[in-house]
């Protein structure tokens, strides 16, 4: 059994359901939601997180409803790993480590540091006297701090620079913890997760083991995704002009910006299986798979 | 276009960029990569001479313009006008109260551009936008249209050569393949000399004609982008590639 769960989730702020109908299990290997701004991945993030109660559909934390589950033993389960922005500027790395620690076992702090790669001297510096990854290996420090089951990254890496990020990428899939990673970045999610989910406009599109969605993608959006990340030496993408086209309000959300569109489009395409391991909401997804395999 | 020769940049006494030699023609797109910290923005900052407080020594000419003596006036003339800069997130540069079609109108009025409705029309319809945009707050936009409505702002001035830093990375992963090619395109269809700064080295190796490659202040390597990415001859710059996901 996956310790989370999502099961015909709808979410959303106020009266406006922003995630639609999302089932999805967070598994063994590592878990990517993949999506743009405004997909509904942080929102996701955030019910997976117990801050946000579903409008319809449960979440499952193992065999319990997380409405009703005991959240002191939950938080000690599931943890979040935020932008190292989250760090409060006033207090030490240490301290702040401490803080995520019962008071018995604050000693553990430079233990903590050392897991992440971080000098246990640095405990007395706040997060200004430290670099962007030494702030996100202190986010992640804290995390750690109550020996999580399952950790829920939202974009850890997007504001370091290519070199920090790849030394925190290495750190987190050395970590025992199982992971839920959001993020718009293809190429991380490859690193990271072995089943991924693509998320547009709040809606599931494709999902599958991750490797499978990369190489050949069954969703027009999956495809503009992977072909959209700049290669070393590739070939430059065209510009179309249609990549910020809202998503339409019926059918299948993403017609207006989909290139291989069709008449049949207009009807909204169910979450379908594809060969046993992919489901995929597309009218036109055997042929989106024959697509050459992109500009790899 | 852009033509650097031993540009020094030092705040208090530090050396936070030193660059020998940057050249851009028109129609060429030439890159600064590095991290941060390396002076690539600085680099560019200094090309346009907003770098108030830094001792600046070297040649810098941009435009026809010699920067470090010309006089503020001279300076403000090629700002925007011959010279534009876009920024990693234009929203913030742009008055909140203003429709973008009257902040373009008002910019080419004050740099004595005529024929305001057709440069404008002609400008937003070259980086793919919906002329709609320009009856738009801010705020209505995306931050990929506000990015491509600055480089329309430089294509209706005339500018002739972009600075652009970090123009996409606050970008989804879609849009930025579209900001980048509109700015590849005008590079091509209208000699635009483009200087970019960047981190992103498998963005720049799609754009980029030239490559210099900056590490705390110095530039460690530089030279055709093709050249250089598949065969970096400086250990920092393989430390780049290898980081790459």
């Amino acid at each position: 059994m996956s310790l989370l769960r999502a099961e015909r989730v709808t979410l959303g702020y106020g009266r406006t359901p922003v995630v639609h109908d999302v089932t999805l299990d967070i598994v063994e290997g590592g878990v990517g939601l993949i999506g743009e701004s405004g997909s509904g991945k942080t929102t996701l993030a955030r019910a997976f997180l117990g801050l946000l109660t579903p409008m319809s559909g449960n979440i499952w934390y193992g065999n319990q409803n997380l409405k009703k589950a005991d959240m002191r033993r939950f938080r000690g389960d599931v943890q979040p790993v935020f932008q190292a922005e989250a760090l409060d500027p006033r207090m030490r790395a240490g301290a702040s480590v401490a803080e995520a620690l019962p008071r018995h076992a604050r000693h553990r702090v430079p233990e903590l540091l050392e897991q992440v790669g971080l000098d246990p001297a640095l405990a007395d510096r706040r997060p200004h006297q430290l670099s962007g990854g030494q702030r996100q290996r202190v986010v992640i420090a804290r995390a750690l701090a109550v020996n999580p089951r399952l950790l829920i990254l939202d974009e850890p890496t997007s504001a370091l620079d290519v070199t920090v990020q790849a030394k925190i990428l290495d750190l987190l899939a050395g970590l025992p913890a199982g992971r839920l990673l959001i993020t718009h970045n293809l190429a991380v999610v490859g690193r990271l997760c072995r089943t991924s989910h693509v998320l547009f406009a709040g809606r599931v599109v494709e999902s599958g083991p991750t490797a499978d969605l990369l190489d050949r993608p069954a969703h027009p959006y999956t495809l503009a995704l992977r072909d959209a990340v700049p290669r070393l030496g590739g070939e430059p993408p065209a510009a179309r002009g249609r990549a910020e086209a809202r998503p339409a309000r019926t059918g299948c959300p993403f017609r207006l910006r989909c290139p291989m569109a069709v008449a049949e489009c207009e009807s909204a395409p169910a979450l379908r299986d594809l060969d046993g391991r992919r489901r995929v909401a597309c009218h036109r997804a055997e042929e989106v798979l024959r697509e050459p395999s992109g500009r790899r | 276009m852009i033509e650097v020769r031993d540009l020094r940049v030092r705040y208090g006494g530090r050396v936070v960029a030193d660059v020998p030699e940057l050249d851009v023609a028109p129609g060429e797109c030439v890159a600064i990569v590095g991290e941060s910290g390396s002076g690539k923005s600085t680099t560019l900052m200094a090309l346009l001479g907003l770098t108030e407080g830094a001792e600046v020594s070297g040649r810098v000419r941009v435009a026809g313009v010699d920067v470090l003596t010309a006089s503020p006036a001279r300076l403000r003339a090629i700002r925007g006008a011959r010279v534009a800069l876009v920024m990693q997130s234009p929203q913030a540069a742009l008055s909140p109260t203003t429709r973008l079609g009257t902040l373009m109108r008002r910019a080419l009025k004050l740099h004595g551009v005529g024929d305001a409705e057709r440069v404008m029309a002609e400008a937003v319809e070259a980086v793919l936008l919906d002329p709609a945009i320009l009856r738009r707050y801010p705020h209505e936009v995306s931050g990929g249209q506000a990015q491509r409505f600055a480089i329309a702002l430089a294509i209706a001035l005339g500018a002739e050569a972009i600075l652009a830093d970090e123009p996409t990375s606050a970008l989804d992963v879609t849009v930025q393949a579209e900001v980048v090619a509109v700015l590849r395109e005008l590079c091509a269809a209208r000699g635009l000399a483009l200087l970019l700064v960047s981190h992103d080295l498998a963005l720049v190796s799609t754009i980029a004609h030239r490559v210099l490659v900056m590490r705390d202040g110095e530039v460690v390597e530089s030279g055709p982008a093709a050249r250089v990415l598949a065969e970096p001859s400086h250990p920092y710059t393989r430390e780049l590639l290898e980081a790459l996901p």
